[in-house]
């Protein structure tokens, strides 16, 4: 792990330049879809709205650097922290339901925000977004984030910070609690655990972690628009999830890699690229449900990556 | 005064009357068997106990502190721990591990995030010592789901063991279990009720192993309680005998 952190930490020198943008992009979506694992593989909770945090953290930090004087290093964590903070609300109504149910409803509260920043123009641009969105220099002279390796750099040591906090969560009495919902929810708010405040919990953290996604893809692409609340993302992360390996955190971010080269080689030979990418994803779910990473190490059984054994029947 | 208290509880559901006014005391230290046929209403007096679904009538009160109302996690808290009826466990987490998180669930760390493995130490070293109680340690860094059944069992009551109980709730723990592994599980848990300072309820149909465990015994029929004392006098009853029994003993 540590040297493909190095590797890819040496990619400005090697890398020409419209390659680089592609990595800092995959490096931004591995954040996003890292989040996500948080929900989907170590607390079994099915988000099909996460692209309301994706979105949410890009529109924040956005209007933070369109309409305030905030450097992006501030604005960046702070529009975060927002996302992390409104998901608590989010959170509170969705996990009054379970299952199926609340996927809807994570993917109702989408939409709902897809449709207020269509509508709400004068803070939203509305179907024109936000755009011109600068990468403000700054506090006390950090000034070097700001060029094109720069940025890079900043997303690698937020992605890599964002995957130490996640695996030392994953490993916590906490994330053992998560781990209990995901295997057996009724058994572990027998056992004394309000399971219900630690799903809201880890959605405050997935959103708030994905809304740091989102945000530092605002500066990075100079814009946010409606298409990062769409629905459409909210599936593709799901699917970038699966195919990387749910419950690893490296997984998604391998996930979210291979499906932006895979988006960007394909769509160079045919306009049907989705549907090849729609034919490999159902081949990793029947053929290597455990994903990408799953491929690479079968079965670990350390801590927070214990092999997966089917419930015995009856 | 009795450690647990239950007063002119009653359970309806539609027309059906599940438990019927039962009153039981059962005092510290004591091993209460609660038995009857099918349908007595043992398992649904487990789930009022619990919080899990909530009486039409009546109070349980633990330890002078009333019970009735608060949610079930709640009531986990005051220091009632329970088994299932049907193993209800982590099936990907091994046999160490589904200890550890029935054991962190009374501390105040269980919500920390940060600070790594040495947060698990004394919830690591108390499910350790449950396991170990009953004899499941060689057999602690093995995936639950893939433990025998007999095991599974064990490791439920090691559990509930883990969290320090005051009041341990056992449904059925030999349910589903074979003749040797029903024989293995009783020599556990008398070797476990004889150190003693343990208060127990338990539900069981196996009638051998209620009176190997049991040292007070209360019977239910139809959801009411028919006969209520020690395991000689209910033994000798002749109402028990004719409801449920059957010429047992």
């Amino acid at each position: 792990m540590v040297t493909a952190a190095a590797v890819v930490a040496l990619a400005p020198l090697i890398l020409p330049l419209y390659l680089m943008t592609l990595v800092t992009e995959a490096l931004i979506l591995g954040l996003f879809a890292m989040s996500l694992d948080l929900m989907i593989g170590y607390t079994r909770l099915l988000s099909f709205g996460h692209a309301a945090a994706y979105g949410f953290g890009a529109y924040a930090s956005g209007w933070l650097l369109l309409h305030t004087q905030l450097p992006m290093l501030l604005a960046v964590p702070l529009a975060a922290l927002l996302t992390g903070f409104v998901a608590i609300g989010v959170a509170w109504v969705c996990t009054q339901a379970t299952g199926v149910s609340f996927s809807m409803l994570t993917l109702a509260f989408a939409q709902l925000l897809y449709a207020v920043a269509f509508k709400w123009t004068s803070v939203t641009g509305g179907s024109d977004g936000l755009a011109g969105i600068p990468r403000r220099p700054g506090p006390f002279g950090l000034d070097a984030f700001i060029s094109r390796s720069g940025f890079f750099y900043l997303v690698l040591i937020v992605l890599l910070g964002a995957l130490a906090f996640c695996q030392a969560l994953v490993r916590s009495p906490f994330g053992a609690v998560l781990r209990g919902i995901r295997e057996n929810e009724a058994k572990t708010l027998a056992l004394g655990y309000s399971t219900r405040r630690y799903k809201i919990a880890v959605v405050a953290l997935a959103y708030g972690l994905g809304g740091l996604a989102g945000a530092l893809y605002a500066p990075f692409a100079g814009f946010a628009n409606t298409e990062l609340l769409f629905w459409l993302l909210s599936g593709q992360v799901v699917i970038m999830v699966i195919i990387g390996g749910s419950g690893t955190l490296i997984g998604p971010i391998l996930g979210a890699g291979f499906f932006l080269v895979v988006e960007h080689q394909l769509s160079n030979y045919t306009e049907a690229w989705a549907l090849f990418f729609g034919l490999t994803f159902i081949a990793f779910v029947i053929f290597a449900p455990e994903g990408i990473w799953g491929l690479f190490t079968t079965r670990l059984t350390r801590d927070g990556a214990i092999p997966r054994v089917k419930p015995k029947e009856g | 005064m009795a450690l647990l208290e239950i007063d002119e509880l009653t359970r309806r559901f539609g027309g059906i009357v599940a438990v019927d006014r039962v009153t039981m005391r059962v005092a510290e230290g004591e091993v209460r068997a609660v038995i009857g046929p099918n349908g007595a209403g043992k398992s649904t007096l487990f789930n009022l106990i619990t919080g899990v679904i909530k009486p039409s009538q009546g109070v349980v009160r633990f330890a002078g502190q009333r019970l009735t109302g608060l949610p079930t996690p709640r009531i986990c808290q005051h220091g009632i721990a329970r088994t299932f009826q049907l193993t209800a466990l982590f099936p990907e987490m091994t046999a160490r591990e589904n200890a550890r998180l029935a054991a962190q669930a009374g501390e105040h760390r269980r919500w920390l995030f940060v600070g790594g493995s040495a947060l698990f130490a004394d919830a690591g070293r108390r499910a350790d010592t449950a396991l170990e109680r009953l004899g499941l340690a060689p057999i602690a860094n093995r995936p639950a789901g893939l433990l025998s059944h007999g095991d599974q069992r064990l490791l439920e009551v090691a559990m509930a063991l883990a969290q320090n109980p005051r009041l341990l709730l056992l449904d059925e723990p030999t349910q589903g279990l074979s003749v040797e592994e029903t024989a293995r599980a009783v020599e556990t848990l008398s070797g476990l009720l004889a150190d003693g300072g343990m208060t127990v309820l338990l539900v069981e149909h196996d009638m051998e192993v209620v009176f190997s465990l049991a040292n007070k015994i209360t019977v239910l029929h139809r959801g009411a309680v028919i006969a209520d004392g020690t395991p000689q006098a209910i033994k000798n009853d002749a109402e028990v005998q004719r409801a449920y029994l059957g010429g047992f003993a």
